[in-house]
């Protein structure tokens, strides 16, 4: 399998757009140095050519099985695990005192964006590991760390997350598994949870669940939920080796559309009323706990529909430079050869929507990685981090939504290049369509993060979370106002901004009335409204860089043509995707609820 | 055991090859530069023999000090320190004075390299160091075990493989399978950084400079013939291609 990611384009953000080098000027990234960023890089790389692509379609072709209530998945997942395990890289980014080195979420998200590329289903098992052994990090006592979380960071075990229950989805306040007090102040855990990735599987000796559950008599809601460590296998009575069942039962696995390689587990706690769970940090406040660690997931799912997208993008690509057929839109002689497909402009057009999509996405998300590392070296708590904090909370649901509804569509136009080779597996893109699709689904819905952004997250600190953003974006409309080339589309751009916000005037002029059903009738389409702005800031950001670039060096042809593709495809997005704001705003701000309204007139019939 | 591995800083095998000053110079702009593969296979072995037997690794490059970040990546994989003798590798001999200069100082058991560098390919500094230190050598060596001071060796030969045995210290150019190439660790990559790279200035003078590069011809178009056609396939070796 040819390219999948473009290794420079992930040097261009880190290096030129965010010059990550300067974050080793702070003392918490003060142990590394810029080629040390490359090394990390291409160890991804090397994680990628041998274990990753290798067994990407034979994954999803021999699924994992349950077999006498125990999973077997591809071996390669042994093999990925183990060597991300020595490599170091599970944990990367965690703390030095936790096992990991400090490195820069940024640049640990590019190495995702290599090895989830090339295999998007195995990358689940250690981004699941690493995030929950991050919440005992976080919030659990030191023999929760020394015991458990310890292990997962080498990939010696690993760990899945437990939220979902059948009846509590979207709506996680109303989990039902119960806690149960013991006197030795361990709890007896009872429920049942569902879809649980990497739930159970036969690569490791240990896989450390972290639950979310009920202790017995809490209040209702998410104030009575709290967070459980529950391995699938405990320690024995001396504490010297974990092989004691701890009544974890996978009752069932989920046949599903894609992402096949990781399995998604039904899985029944204390069946036989043996199942013990460990408390992590204080009871009542596990979903605040899970909501902290959820916001990095988060953005690894924006990620996952990004370097899905990526993937097809450049298996189309290659198909269209190959593919003959028909011929050009002028040329009539059908004595001469066909043209390749790339040399239609719809074709182009597929393409270029595709590029844009890939690498927006990939933009928006690194800016936020950015923050992220921005917050750790100026200290969790400090003043000068608040700011970031405050943009990277309102911009987390943003940047797991764009990437993950858009990278669904890119990759459908990924697949639609090909024709009717798309929609055979003797070709990639049906299976990375297939894979592409949960994005928008899981670690909450597009539907419960569009509520999250307008109904919390543009008021966030009296609006000043979105205030800071937006002065971030006129600091570059006001650079890229300096260049000619540039200038129509800041010009463009800062329409936009006026028109995202009197949309949210309007809007919170209605929630200022108390509807909230009005107001939040058409959050889905406020986020697509606010994705899309953001989005074009992004690419405007990265013109800017390449319009520099262009300018004060003098370059080789192959650079050169890698700028002005930049500022190229920054020109499509604004003439083919921005221009759709007009349309949502005018329904964001037409008063007619169709949608509201629909229930009572009995139009579903 | 005290092991010299000499590693080249080479052009990546897709990099786009071009020269400046009138085809004197090989252009470097927008080159990725990759450890010599072979290279690779040397210094992976040194640190399998090392965690065998102990001792150290040390890794030297002859070389500018835009061949720095490929040095960092060996130490990263596992060696203990770096030598970098400060001048262009303008040809063998010289480097391989650097090399014999170097380990005639230090008492190496093993020096280890690729059977040649994947950029001037000449194939010849294991021979030549030998030859200035006044030990052994042996190419392309496929498998190497220690056992005290004696080499097991197997070495690719025409047509097949040969065993061998050698007292050390050695001089030994590499290939695969000798040892699977490494991928470095995040542990490596953070102590690489505090491992002592000493930088030292050559000794002598290259012998040779370079008058002119030259690309090899673009290849042609493929022409498509009709297997009926062989007549038509004739005619253009002949006028075409005259080859014939
Ligand atoms: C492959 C896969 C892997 C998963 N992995 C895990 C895992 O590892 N751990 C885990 O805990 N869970 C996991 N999940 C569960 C996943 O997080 C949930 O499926 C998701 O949160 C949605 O819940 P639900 O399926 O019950 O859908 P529902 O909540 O029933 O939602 C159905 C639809 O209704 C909409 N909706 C629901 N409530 C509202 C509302 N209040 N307002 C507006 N719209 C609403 C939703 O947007 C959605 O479109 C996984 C799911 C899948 C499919």
């Amino acid at each position: 399998m040819n390219k999948q990611y473009s290794r420079r384009n992930l040097d261009f953000m880190l290096k030129e757009v965010l010059q990550v080098a300067e974050l080793t000027k702070f003392s918490y990234f003060q142990d590394y140095t810029p080629d040390m960023f490359d090394m990390v890089l291409d160890t991804a790389e090397e994680i990628a050519d041998k274990i990753l692509r290798n067994a990407y379609v034979s994954s999803d072709r021999n699924q994992p099985q349950l077999i006498n209530g125990q999973v077997k998945v591809h071996p390669a997942v042994k093999d990925y695990v183990k060597a991300m395990g020595d490599a170091g890289m599970i944990a990367a980014t965690f703390d030095y005192e936790n096992g990991g080195q400090q490195l820069p979420t940024v640049v640990n998200a590019a190495s995702e964006m290599i090895r989830g590329s090339a295999n998007n289903a195995f990358v689940m098992f250690t981004g699941l590991t690493a995030g929950s052994a991050n919440l005992i990090f976080s919030f659990g006592s030191d023999e929760l760390k020394e015991k458990y979380a310890q292990r997962m960071v080498t990939g010696e075990w690993t760990g899945s997350m437990c939220l979902t229950e059948p009846q509590a989805g979207s709506s996680l306040s109303d989990v039902i598994t119960t806690a149960f007090p013991q006197s030795d102040g361990t709890f007896k855990i009872k429920g049942q949870k569902v879809f649980i990735s990497a739930g159970d599987h036969d690569i490791a000796d240990n896989i450390i669940h972290l639950v979310l559950a009920r202790i017995e008599g809490a209040p209702l809601g998410t104030k009575g939920i709290s967070l459980f460590v529950v391995p699938k296998f405990r320690a024995n009575a001396n504490g010297t080796e974990f092989n004691v069942d701890n009544d974890v039962i996978s009752t069932g696995i989920y046949h599903k559309m894609g992402q096949k390689a990781t399995p998604a587990m039904h899985l029944t706690f204390g069946d036989k009323d043996n199942s013990i769970g460990y408390l992590v940090g204080e009871a009542n406040k596990g979903l605040s706990y899970m909501f902290q660690m959820m916001n990095e997931a988060r953005l690894g799912v924006g990620m996952g529909g990004t370097y899905i997208a990526s993937a097809a993008y450049y298996a189309s690509l290659e198909y269209a430079k190959e593919r003959p057929q028909g011929r050009k839109l002028n040329n009539k002689n059908l004595e001469e050869e066909q043209t390749y497909i790339i040399n239609h402009p719809d074709v182009k057009r597929m393409l270029l929507f595709q590029k844009a999509v890939v690498e927006g996405s990939l933009a928006l998300l690194l800016e936020c990685y950015h923050w992220q590392d921005m917050i750790h070296a100026l200290g969790k708590t400090s003043e000068e981090a608040k700011p970031y904090q405050l943009m990277l909370d309102l911009m987390t649901t943003v940047a797991k939504t764009y990437p993950a509804e858009m990278g669904i569509k890119a990759v459908n136009e990924g697949l639609q290049v090909l024709g009717g080779y798309g929609y055979t597996e003797d070709f990639p893109l049906e299976q990375m369509a297939r894979d592409v699709r949960i994005m928008s689904i899981y670690e909450g819905t597009t539907g419960i993060h569009s509520l999250n952004l307008l109904g919390r997250g543009v008021t966030l600190n009296n609006g000043k979370a979105p205030q800071l953003l937006f002065n971030e974006i006129m600091k570059s409309i006001e650079l890229a106002n300096t260049f000619d080339e540039l200038k129509p589309y800041a010009e463009k751009l800062e329409k936009e901004l006026g028109r995202l916000q009197k949309v949210t005037m309007h809007l919170l002029s209605i929630a200022a009335k108390g509807d909230n059903e009005a107001f939040l009738a058409d959050a889905n389409l406020y986020m697509e409204f606010f994705g899309i702005t953001t989005v074009a800031w992004i690419w405007l950001k990265q013109a800017i860089v390449a319009k520099q670039a262009l300018i004060t060096q003098s370059l080789e042809e192959s650079e050169t043509s890698f700028y002005e593709s930049k500022i190229h495809t920054m020109k499509f997005f604004y003439h083919y995707e921005l221009i759709k704001n007009y349309a949502l705003a005018t329904r964001l701000t037409d008063n007619t609820l169709l949608t509201v309204d629909s229930e009572k007139l009995g139009v579903f019939q | 055991m005290k092991i010299l591995v000499c590693v080249t800083s080479v052009p990546d095998t897709t990099a786009k090859i071009s020269f400046t000053d009138g085809d004197t110079k090989f252009n470097k702009a927008g080159v990725t530069y990759i450890t010599g593969p072979y290279d690779d296979y040397a210094l992976s072995r040194a640190v399998e023999l090392k965690e065998q037997h102990g001792g150290t690794v040390t890794v030297l490059n002859v070389g500018e000090a835009d061949a720095e970040p490929v040095i960092r990546k060996c130490l990263a994989i596992g060696a203990d320190d770096a030598i970098r003798v400060n001048c262009e590798a303008t040809d063998s001999y010289f480097v391989a004075t650097q090399i014999a200069n170097i380990a005639a100082q230090e008492k190496y058991d093993l020096i280890l390299m690729g059977r040649e560098s994947i950029d001037f390919n000449s194939g010849v500094v294991h021979g030549l160091v030998a030859e200035l230190l006044g030990i052994p050598s042996l190419s392309p060596v496929m498998k190497l075990d220690i056992e005290g001071s004696t080499a097991k060796i197997t070495r690719e030969i025409e047509g097949g493989k040969e065993n061998l045995e050698a007292s050390l210290p050695l001089v030994l150019g590499c290939q695969e399978p000798i040892a699977e190439w490494k991928i470095p660790n995040m542990r490596g990559i953070m102590t690489a950084r505090t491992k002592p790279l000493k930088v030292i200035e050559p000794v002598g003078e290259g012998l040779t400079s370079t008058d002119k590069y030259e690309l090899p011809a673009p290849k042609g178009a493929c022409k498509m013939i009709l297997a009926e056609n062989a007549e038509e396939l004739i005619t253009l070796l002949k006028t075409e291609a005259k080859v014939l």
